[in-house]
């Protein structure tokens, strides 16, 4: 984290700078620190891989940026705006899918999405549209009537996906978006992305698949015990080795299995 | 095995003050408020000593009531335990009568059941005549509770099976309508008893003391009174009592773990294909939104269902006193009752969401836009119930003229309630059983910020309404004048109150989004 501290906070004008910027960013949690003084720079246009450990502060840090958690300390910016100085205008520019959430799943799939859109202020006829042309796109349309508590984790993070886009937003801030979510979905959901970032669009997202990262990402940041270990572009982090290699390198586990011999059953 | 369960629910205890700082406080002040109560209560019941003969009608009615209590309450309002619902041990290899006794055994350290340990101290003490009583007294005092806390795990367990059928939640709907049924009649008599009360508490006492419920509670008081047989053979039919409840919690367990039931889901309320339902029927806006989610709610989340079934219904229990007894007045608070219920129900509607208000935060919605939405459906249930009620309940005892009084009243109880609501849902959230889950289960360990936080509800409605409750019952007394005040100053002060209520739970929403949805993420 040390090479980024002294970035100054992008103020000002929002068409240039940084998509998303976090400055200082520290949460705590009783006597854990989750996050510990985060910098972290997301380029715009860029498809922006975090990734890290279980219990690294990933969620914890996207939960901030989204306004979904109140840091203890730093600030974070999105597009040049402050999150927590200036909820409103940034949420507008934001679509978020969080992790371990429960969503209103009382609703059927269409109308989770349609509600979305609504209380983002959309008319009603825009919402609709959009609402059934995500539902066609994610191939929810034969569970556009079921109630999303019938769904399957993959559906509900399908029409989760689908209530962050609804209203189109300019960034796009997803936390395990391909959990439980099968390849043909996973496939069209890398498109959608794909195609959102090409046409201007950031996306950030959390995973510990280093292999989907690699595959899809233009920059990556390695979280690890509330610190960004390495951040850039994927070449750069990654340098001649796989991701994975890398990550295991810096994050400075072993993966050695100690003891459980017992479990090996042809010993007994 | 049983001091593992003990220890896992002194842990579920201890987590009650580690949630948030609010909570904590809120936790802490139910706490204290009722371990005053319990305290003064058991300082009543100790007193008895003084009069045998008192202690004599008292205690077994009062210990009858208390095993009552814990089969009943439980059930409706706080919900079984689930730290105790036997289903959650079927993946452990628990053997069974470990399991039997250790939930029972960490039922025992449970607020509720240490407050019925403080109580029951105070009837050791009532009892503690002679040497003789007093053992007596120890044995059989130990003995009621633990059948009123084995028969209260019996029950919710059945109950627990029952519910997760549809069938078993219409029994239980028809259940709940009988126990009304009871009430009702219970306080005619109780209001036409005045000058007899004591010859009746005698005579029920005797009855009580005889019945199932009273056994172990009468039987120190026969030793006391020097009858050693009598208290020896209600002693010994006591403890039969425990063991048949306590065979009967073993079986169903046994049932519960070999078949743990599967979640219920209600099935109910599919719209097929591209229907919006009532998102396509209210405004597009923010808050039209909103109050078509809650409406859409109302239909297809079984918590929901059961307070819409209530609300309409409990004050209907107001017109059986009149019916069957000369009590003239009672339908008169029908109105005042539904609006109170209208309102003071809403005081925690965010916690059943649970953390899907995340996409509320997400979306920016605005504070007035929240609050405003999850108040239209019941301010739209009110506007028909109120005045149905309100009119009802003047015409049936022919008192048209207390109608204003009667409208004042709720209009008043219904903004206060709606004021409470809005604000408390935002700054005191408390845990409730979770979508899909039984209705009747409730998260462990909330039991004390439940009872803490409804009270702080219902206090502060009646507290906020009561210039207009002073007037409607000065026109009660008869002042013609006071009647028209209260009627224009109830409908007058509801509204501004409702209206000041609101705007100032859509700033504390404002300020405290992120806040309220960690306090709504308990694990």
């Amino acid at each position: 984290m040390s090479d980024v501290t002294d970035l100054p906070a992008p103020q000002g004008d929002p068409t240039e700078g940084p998509a998303i910027a976090v400055r200082g960013l520290g949460k705590r949690f009783g006597d854990l620190i989750a996050v510990k003084g985060i910098d972290l720079d997301v380029p715009r246009g860029s498809f922006f891989g975090l990734v890290g450990p279980n219990g690294a502060g990933k969620t914890t840090t996207l939960s901030m940026v989204t306004g979904l958690l109140r840091p203890d300390a730093g600030q974070a910016f999105v597009l040049g705006r402050d999150v927590w100085a200036d909820p409103v205008a940034t949420k507008r520019l934001l679509g978020v899918l969080p992790d371990g959430l429960k969503v209103f799943d009382r609703l059927t799939g269409l109308q989770l999405i349609t509600y979305a859109g609504l209380l983002r202020g959309m008319s009603r006829e825009l919402a609709t549209e959009r609402a059934a042309e995500l539902v066609a796109a994610l191939g929810l349309t034969e569970a556009q009537g079921k109630l999303v508590v019938d769904y399957s984790a993959g559906m509900t993070k399908k029409v989760t996906l689908a209530s962050a886009l609804v209203h189109g937003p300019r960034v796009l801030v997803l936390d395990e978006p391909f959990e439980a979510v099968d390849p043909i979905s996973a496939a069209t959901i890398r498109r959608i992305l794909s195609g959102f970032v090409e046409s201007g669009g950031t996306v950030v997202l959390s995973s510990h698949v280093m292999d989907l990262v690699e595959r899809i990402c233009t920059h990556v940041a390695v979280i690890s015990d509330g610190l960004v270990l390495a951040a850039g572009r994927l070449e750069d982090v990654r340098g001649d080795r796989s991701l994975e290699e890398r990550f295991v390198d810096l994050v400075g586990g072993s993966t050695e299995v100690v003891g459980l011999s017992w479990l090996r059953t042809s010993s007994g | 095995m049983v001091a593992h369960l003990v220890r896992l629910k002194l842990t579920l205890l201890r987590n009650i003050f580690r949630r948030s700082r609010a909570q904590a406080i809120g936790a802490v002040v139910g706490i204290v408020y009722f371990a005053v109560l319990v305290a003064g209560l058991a300082v009543i019941l100790a007193s008895f000593r003084q009069s045998l003969d008192a202690a004599r009608v008292v205690i077994p009615l009062a210990g009858a009531a208390g095993i009552v209590l814990w089969t009943v309450v439980p059930l409706f309002s706080f919900g079984s335990d689930p730290t105790l619902d036997p289903g959650r041990f079927a993946t452990f290899a628990v053997p069974h009568r470990d399991l039997t006794i250790g939930l029972v055994a960490a039922a025992l350290v449970g607020l509720p059941a240490i407050a019925s340990m403080v109580l029951s101290a105070g009837v050791v003490v009532a009892w503690s005549h002679t040497f003789g009583s007093t053992v007596v007294a120890v044995v059989a005092t130990a003995i009621g509770l633990l059948t009123a806390i084995t028969t209260s795990r019996w029950v919710s367990a059945v109950m627990t099976q029952a519910i997760s059928s549809r069938r078993g939640r219409d029994v239980i709907a028809v259940l709940g309508l009988l126990l009304l049924v009871i009430i009702g009649p219970a306080i005619s008599v109780v209001a036409n008893l005045g000058a007899s009360l004591r010859d009746v508490a005698t005579e029920a006492a005797a009855v009580v003391g005889w019945s199932p419920l009273g056994w172990a509670w009468a039987a120190p008081g026969d030793v006391a009174a020097g009858d050693l047989g009598t208290g020896l053979v209600r002693l010994a039919l006591a403890a039969g009592l425990l063991v048949v409840v306590f065979l009967l919690w073993s079986r169903v367990l046994r049932d519960e773990v070999d078949n743990p039931r599967a979640v219920s889901r209600s099935d109910s309320g599919t719209s097929s294909g591209d229907d919006l339902g009532l998102l396509a029927r209210l405004p597009g806006t923010p808050l039209g939104a909103i109050a078509a989610r809650v409406l859409t709610y109302w239909r297809r989340d079984p918590r929901y269902q059961i307070s819409m079934v209530m609300t309409p219904v409990v004050p209907l229990a107001l017109l059986i006193p009149f019916v069957t007894g000369d009590v003239a007045w009672t339908p008169l608070l029908m109105g005042p009752l539904v609006a109170f219920l209208l309102g003071w129900s809403e005081h925690n509607a965010v916690a059943y969401e649970s953390d899907a208000l995340w996409l509320h935060v997400v979306s920016g919605t605005s504070g007035r836009d929240d609050r405003r939405g999850r108040l239209l459906p019941a301010l739209l249930l009110a506007t028909v119930l109120v005045p149905l009620y309100v009119v009802v309940g003047v015409a049936v005892p022919d008192r048209w003229d207390l109608l204003p009084p009667a409208l004042g009243l709720s209009v008043s109880l219904l903004g206060a309630g709606y004021a409470v609501s809005s604000v408390m849902s935002v700054v005191l959230p408390y845990p409730v059983a979770e979508s899909g889950e039984s209705p009747f289960n409730a998260p462990p360990g909330a039991a004390g910020i439940t009872i803490a936080a409804q009270s702080m509800a219902s206090l502060g409605t009646l507290l906020l309404a009561s210039p207009t409750i002073l007037l409607a019952w000065w026109a009660w007394q008869g002042s013609v004048g006071a009647g028209w005040g209260a009627g224009i100053v109830g409908v007058l002060l509801g509204i501004v109150v409702g209206i000041v209520g609101v705007g100032v739970g859509a700033r504390l929403y404002e300020q405290r989004a992120p806040e309220l949805l960690s306090a709504l993420r308990r694990s």
